[in-house]
Parts: C-alpha cells; sequence; structure tokens
C-alpha cells in the first residue's frame, strides 16, 4: 500500500523539467565544433604504420639492431608509466589510511583487483596468486595505454616538418603554427605529434606478447616440472602403441606450433584494433567533423577496454592451462 | 601509367583482403547466438557464459584482424 504513493512521486519528480548543466556544455561543446571547424579546416593526416620520429638524428646505435630514434610512442610510453605510478603512489597512501572501506583510487581499484582475483581463482585454482600478478598488471599496462588519447592534444599537437605532398603552414602567434587545409605547391608542413596512442606501435605490443608467452612456459614448469615440455615432444606413448603415439608426437608438434602463433595473434590483436581505431577517427575527423568523430571516439574507448581485458584474460587463460598438465587427457585418448 | 596500375592493384588488394572478414562475422554471430541462447535458458551461468564468450569472438575477431593488418599493409607500407 505504501509504494504506491513514493513511486508516483518518483514519477513526478523524473518527468519534472530541469535545467540540468550537463545538457548546456554539451551544446556548448558542439556549437563550439562547428565554429572550430569552420575557423581551421581540419587536414587529412598522414598515415604511418611505423611510430614516427622526432628527433632527426639517432640518439644512439646498436651493433645489430641498427639506429634508435626518439618516437612518438616512446613519449607516451614514458607518460603511461608516469600515470601508473602516480596512481600506484595514490593506492599506497589510501592503504596506508587503514580504512575498512576505501575511497576515490584506492576504492576504484580495490573493487578492480577483488573483481580480477575472484576471476583468476575461479579459472586458476590454487595456482591464482601465481598467475594473478602477470594478469593484473598486463590489463591495467594495456587498459591505460588504450585510454591515455583521452588527453586532449594527443596525435594532434606536435612538430611541424617539412615533406613534399605537406600543407601550408599559418602562424598563430609566438612559436605556435598550424597546417591549413590548402595544398602546397612545393613542400609543405606536417604535423608530426608528441604522443601516439601506445598501442598502435608494434613493438609495444610484440613484447607485451612475448612477456606473456615466456612467463606462460615458466609457470607451466613451475607447477609441473619438466613434464611441462612432454606437452611439446610427446614420445612417452610412442613405444607402447606405435598408431597412437605417432598421432600424440603430431599432437604435440602442433601444440608448438599454437604457441609461436599466440604471440602472433597477441600482437596484431591488440595492434590491428588499435591502429584500425586510429585510422578511423582521423579519416572521419575530415569527412563528418561535427560531433560524430565523438561518438567514434567513444566506441574506440570501448573497444580499448575490451581489448585490455581479452589481453589480460587469454593470458590468464593460457597460463591456467599450462599449469593443468595432459594427465587427464591421456587417459581418455589411449 | 604503370604507377597507377601499381596503385590500383594495391587498392584493389586491399579490398579484396578484407573478404576474410566475412568468416569471422559468421563465427562471432554463432558464438553470441549460442551464449545468448544459453543465457536465455539458464540466467544463472550468465557471468561465466559472457566471459567465454568475450573469449571467443576475440580468437573468432584476431581472424578478421589478420585481414585488416594485411589490407593497411598494402595501403600504407608497401
Amino acid at each position: 500500500m505504501q509504494e504506491i504513493p513514493i513511486r508516483r512521486l518518483v514519477l513526478e519528480k523524473i518527468r519534472k523539467w530541469r535545467w540540468g548543466k550537463h545538457r548546456w556544455i554539451l551544446l556548448a561543446l558542439i556549437i563550439l565544433s562547428v565554429v572550430g571547424v569552420n575557423l581551421i579546416a581540419p587536414v587529412q593526416p598522414h598515415i604511418q604504420v611505423a611510430a614516427e620520429n622526432l628527433s632527426a638524428e639517432p640518439l644512439f646505435t646498436l651493433p645489430v639492431l641498427g639506429d634508435f630514434y626518439l618516437t612518438n610512442t616512446f613519449l607516451a610510453m614514458l607518460l603511461m608509466d608516469v600515470v601508473i605510478i602516480l596512481l600506484a603512489l595514490g593506492v599506497r597512501n589510501a592503504a596506508k589510511k587503514n580504512e575498512l572501506a576505501p575511497k576515490g583510487i584506492g576504492g576504484v581499484f580495490e573493487m578492480l583487483i577483488e573483481m580480477l582475483y575472484n576471476l583468476t581463482e575461479s579459472t586458476a585454482g590454487k595456482f591464482a596468486g601465481k598467475i594473478f600478478p602477470w594478469f593484473a598488471s598486463i590489463l591495467i599496462i594495456v587498459l591505460f595505454a588504450n585510454l591515455l588519447k583521452l588527453i586532449p592534444g594527443f596525435e594532434t599537437i606536435g612538430l611541424l616538418h617539412h615533406t613534399e605532398h605537406g600543407y601550408v603552414a599559418q602562424a598563430l602567434g609566438g612559436n605556435w603554427y598550424t597546417v591549413t587545409n590548402q595544398q602546397a605547391a612545393d613542400g609543405g608542413y606536417m604535423v608530426t605529434p608528441f604522443f601516439r596512442g601506445l598501442s598502435t606501435d608494434l613493438n609495444f605490443t610484440l613484447a607485451v606478447a612475448l612477456i606473456s608467452v615466456f612467463m606462460t612456459q615458466v609457470i607451466g614448469v613451475g607447477a609441473q616440472g619438466f613434464r611441462y615440455f612432454g606437452k611439446f615432444v610427446n614420445v612417452s606413448t610412442m613405444f607402447k602403441k606405435p598408431f597412437f603415439g605417432f598421432m600424440d608426437f603430431l599432437v604435440g608438434l602442433l601444440e608448438t606450433i599454437s604457441e609461436f602463433s599466440k604471440i602472433l595473434s597477441f600482437t596484431f590483436r591488440l595492434f590491428g584494433n588499435m591502429f584500425a581505431g586510429m585510422v578511423l577517427i582521423a579519416l572521419i575527423g575530415v569527412m563528418v567533423p561535427i560531433f560524430v568523430p565523438s561518438m567514434i571516439m567513444m566506441f574506440e574507448l570501448f573497444i580499448g577496454l575490451i581489448q585490455a581485458f581479452v589481453f589480460g584474460m587469454l593470458t590468464m587463460v593460457f597460463m591456467a592451462q599450462a599449469t593443468q598438465g595432459h594427465g587427464a587427457e591421456e587417459e581418455h585418448s589411449s | 601509367m604503370s604507377g597507377d596500375i601499381v596503385l590500383a592493384a594495391k587498392f584493389i588488394g586491399a579490398g579484396l583482403s578484407m573478404i576474410g572478414a566475412l568468416g569471422a562475422g559468421i563465427g562471432i554471430g554463432l558464438s553470441v547466438q549460442g551464449a545468448l541462447e544459453g543465457m536465455a535458458r539458464n540466467p544463472d551461468t550468465y557471468g561465466n557464459l559472457l566471459t567465454n564468450m568475450i573469449l571467443g569472438i576475440a580468437f573468432s575477431e584476431a581472424i578478421a584482424i589478420y585481414c585488416l593488418v594485411i589490407a593497411f599493409l598494402m595501403l600504407f607500407v608497401l
């Protein structure tokens, strides 16, 4: 009996028109984007798979690997490290207070870590303590690498450099210039951004994939000892049952190949998703510069979240598989 | 003239390489269908099915991403 009036009250409250605050901010931003696009027309950026060099001369040279330049993804990585270290210090401060229910950063990270740990425990069982640090740190690193492009000026502010098919540069006052969308007749300018999304560099994704796959082997050996390698070179049943033993050997070869293809798929999944997102935002920003890029940006942030989760989750599942061994399956097949 | 033919071949090749996304789309659709049917019949397994579904989607999506990477290589690198 008492619920009905309360419900009616809530409904009336919801229906009442409020002036609000955020909707006007949103409208102002949309109008600002219309004005901004008319003042400075968007320019189609030069799209390049490898990270752009910021320094003209190489920083140092290694004998086999070649020259090392200061690239913009490297700067983005430093930025990501700083952000993660600051967050870690914040969490440390929150943990020092020893509250029962931490607030702010501490509370958010407690929730995140608890959720991830429960997920690990339900998959990996007693090896959760060993697997969890790799899972969580890979997830957090990839997550922040993907979310960093929320910072304004990311991928847009940078050094001007001279190219053959460039655009006319226009002085903004001081030492600041902007590129207009007029093609320069002979040798215009292009922007090399200071920061570029970290996951759009193949080196970063390859490094994380190598760490993930290598540590999977280490955890497998730690859990099963040298029996772990019996998965790859399977000669245990070769002499007892010639035919099925040979089949097991072939399966072991396939396992070896799939271990290497894990590196490939880890690398290109993250890189492909993030690079495609970058290209999509750049192209949509030239074609429909008003309001649509922000929608695409929202979708890209969602993709970045999902990819970070998938990267960590797959690492965790592979590590959990490596700890389990093949004992049950051998009984099944013979 | 020869440069134009090479450019056209690049674009055609990039377009053709994206045909591979067809299989990935079918695969993702099938896995989501299976997971949703499972969730509808047994709503208690929601969380478990969701994580496994996302894993399966990631595996089949990887194939489409390979196609995309090949297309990017043709467009921007070669």
